[in-house]
């Protein structure tokens, strides 16, 4: 007892000797993840962790850096509360060279709010608000939002040769922003809105809305829902026999969708930047790697997870052996052309918004079918 | 604006007229259960639920053909019902004496308890099947939502269906109430339940066969726009639920008449209001209709009669 409190002042008497010393050649690296692991949001902060350790391992074992990657995994609940007081405990850690998470935009600003003020580089993986990345030059996020998503699925339906189109939206701040971002670009390249309709939460009857776009005779209609209110409009508009082209937004992409709509499914455009099914050889390695670990099969966020940790730890080689804070925010903006499962992904070094490949899709015979 | 006036137009009506028998179904047996009983039976909304899970357990493990799936969905409402009945509504009619039976407070504790056997049954439905929605076997979703062609005008198999059961929902009710002796207590307890136990009506009998005609019907209801719709689910019970209540208080409380027809323009000025304002101005006119009808008609738009139910 007495050795070890000896010990420990010795130690503490020759730490401000020590410590340029340790800078120069720490014994391992820490990176902290604040993320949902009780409560109702649990079931994402479950994949986030997978990936995460799947990630570290792999790169732990590659030897890239002489020092181990560890990462310190705190429960928030995705509480923004809890998220605070967790941003806090890593921001004292001095030990913490950058953070990850947390799951919901909301958490996620609060929490950015302590990284802002101390200098803390928070890269989150589905923070898709737009005020997340606004706090300050320390929030990056690996997931587009629709102000990147709407202008290309714009693009796609010109080359297509969609001239006039009809949007149906759900009614909150996110169906508004792809109703937004889609007009404009649309509009700016020539076409035309020829109806928009939003529709109330929880509203799953959407003949009435069908039959008053129909009239206005849309080359196609864009939709921008979640798959469940999806199956019901594209159920809907079979019943109704409109032919009419349909396009969703990403977050229609779940295979639940094929099995809920049925026949009405068919044709469907959508974009996404992760497809379990992808033939690529890195995707398929990660996919089949997670089934194997973990008995489950990866989804969207999963794998936004996982290239999070991994643009992450390339900052941190590209800083070594100068990692601190400040260089790993620097690195972390330099990010270019990242080969993740969720396409090529680039930060922008001003907005730290990411840009990703956005690959194409089309359901088919009951599957999704990447275009080429 | 006129030229709004188009064969999309009558297609909007048809949209509405279809949306209004879905309301209209879930509003048969609520109202018969209030007219009798005086009180709103809140877990109406999920006897309308468990119907739509009963039907899709049997689809799913025994694929029955369709007179022995709504047979058995008959057979799992009316179970139900009974068993509603005795846990959240039995409890408070204990007491024989004449102050317990006329009053309030004791018919009103069961808002309460129908409202607590409610949350009970989704939430559990909710651990056990998962929040979200359910895929239906193909055969049977699509013997329901197969679009019918007319013309320029379509409507879906479903349709149909839900028109057919409304009409006999409606018919066989009219005929128990007016031509069985069941028909008759029901009646009677309805118009005083007092006065029907002092001529001799088993009154504890004549609730229940209530719930077990009430809930029979909601089952009945759930399974079929569960299958039409495409969408079941834990909480599917509580649009239509508010929807048939709606309709209900309009109709004049213990008019079923009235609640049917009340429910039909429920469902036509939701697609008429869509097709003018947007979809998210379509519940707002539906209130709009409540309140007027509350302000000028007091009693409700059928509700002047003498006799209940």
């Amino acid at each position: 007892m007495t050795t070890t409190r000896r010990g420990l002042l010795a130690t503490a008497a020759l730490a401000p000797l020590a410590a340029p010393v340790a800078t120069a050649q720490p014994r391992r690296i820490l990176i902290g993840y604040q993320l949902p692991l009780t409560g109702e949001f649990s079931q994402y902060g479950e994949r986030f962790r997978n990936s995460a350790l799947m990630a570290l391992d792999a790169f732990n074992r590659s030897g890239r850096l002489p020092v181990p990657v560890e990462i310190v995994f705190e429960d928030t609940r995705s509480d923004p509360r809890e998220a605070v007081a967790v941003a806090r405990k890593f921001v004292d850690n001095r030990e913490i060279v950058a953070v990850l998470g947390d799951f919901s935009s909301s958490a996620s600003i609060q929490a950015g709010r302590v990284y802002a003020e101390a200098g803390m580089p928070q890269l989150s993986q589905t923070a898709s608000h737009p005020d997340f990345v606004k706090i300050s030059p320390w929030q990056f996020r690996n997931i587009t939002t629709q102000a990147y998503e709407g202008p290309r699925v714009a693009e796609w339906m010109r080359e297509n040769g969609v001239r006039r189109v009809a949007v149906v939206a759900i009614q909150n701040d996110w169906g508004q922003s792809v109703v937004s971002n889609f007009a404009e670009a649309f509009r700016a390249g020539g076409g035309e809105m020829v109806a928009t309709q939003f529709f109330n939460p929880g509203n799953r009857e959407f003949r009435a809305i069908l039959t008053e776009i129909a009239r206005a005779r849309p080359d196609a209609i864009y939709i921008g829902m979640f798959y469940e209110d999806g199956a019901a409009f594209l159920q809907q508009r079979r019943q109704l026999n409109i032919r009419t082209p349909v396009y969703a937004t990403s977050s229609l992409y779940e295979p639940k969708l094929v099995e809920l709509a049925g026949a009405g499914a068919e044709g469907v455009f959508l974009s996404t930047t992760f497809m379990a099914t992808s033939p690529e050889p890195h995707v398929r390695a990660y996919v089949e790697e997670y089934r194997r670990r973990f008995g489950s099969e990866p989804n969207m966020f999963s794998a936004q997870a996982f290239d999070a940790v991994n643009i992450l730890l390339e900052a941190i080689v590209r800083a070594w052996p100068e990692v601190t804070r400040a260089r790993v925010r620097d690195e972390l903006a330099k990010t270019r052309d990242f080969p993740g499962v969720t396409g090529v992904t680039t930060f922008d070094p001003e907005t730290r918004e990411p840009a990703k490949t956005l690959a194409r899709m089309r359901i088919e015979n009951g599957q999704f079918v990447l275009l080429r | 604006m006129f030229d709004r006036f188009d064969i999309f137009f009558v297609q909007q009506l048809i949209n509405g007229f279809s949306v209004g028998l879905v309301y209209a179904l879930v509003a048969i047996g609520f109202t018969l259960i209030f007219g009798v009983l005086n009180v709103v039976n809140f877990a109406h909304g999920e006897i309308y639920m468990i119907g739509a899970y009963a039907g899709l357990l049997a689809i799913v493990f025994l694929a029955p053909p369709w007179v022995a799936l709504i047979l058995l969905v008959l057979a799992a409402g009316i179970a139900a019902g009974v068993a509603l009945e005795r846990a959240a509504f039995k409890p408070f009619r204990r007491f024989r004496d004449e102050a317990s039976l006329k009053s309030k407070a004791m018919r009103e504790s069961t808002l309460l308890s129908s409202l607590a056997i409610s949350i009970v049954v989704r939430e559990s439905v909710e651990k056990i099947f998962g929040a979200d929605m359910q895929a239906i076997p193909r055969a049977y979703a699509d013997a329901m939502q197969d679009p019918i062609v007319l013309g320029e005008l379509a409507v879906a198999s479903g349709q149909i269906a839900i028109l057919a059961a409304a009409l006999v929902m409606f018919a066989t009710l009219q005929w128990i109430l007016k031509r069985t002796d069941i028909g008759l207590s029901i009646r009677a307890v309805a118009a005083n339940p007092l006065g029907a136990q002092y001529v001799g009506v088993n009154v504890d009998r004549t609730v229940i066969a209530t719930f077990a005609i009430g809930s029979g019907m909601g089952a009945v209801a759930g399974i079929l726009i569960g299958l039409y719709q495409g969408t079941i689910f834990p909480a599917m019970g509580f649009a239509p639920g508010v929807k048939a209540f709606v309709a209900m208080v309009m109709g004049g409380l213990n008019s079923i008449p009235g609640a049917v027809i009340c429910a039909i323009v429920l469902g036509l000025a939701e697609a008429v209001a869509t097709e003018f304002f947007g979809q998210g101005w379509a519940d707002l006119v539906a209130y709009v209709f409540l309140v007027l009808t509350l302000v000028f008609f007091p009693t409700g738009l059928f509700g002047a009669g003498r006799e209940r139910v």
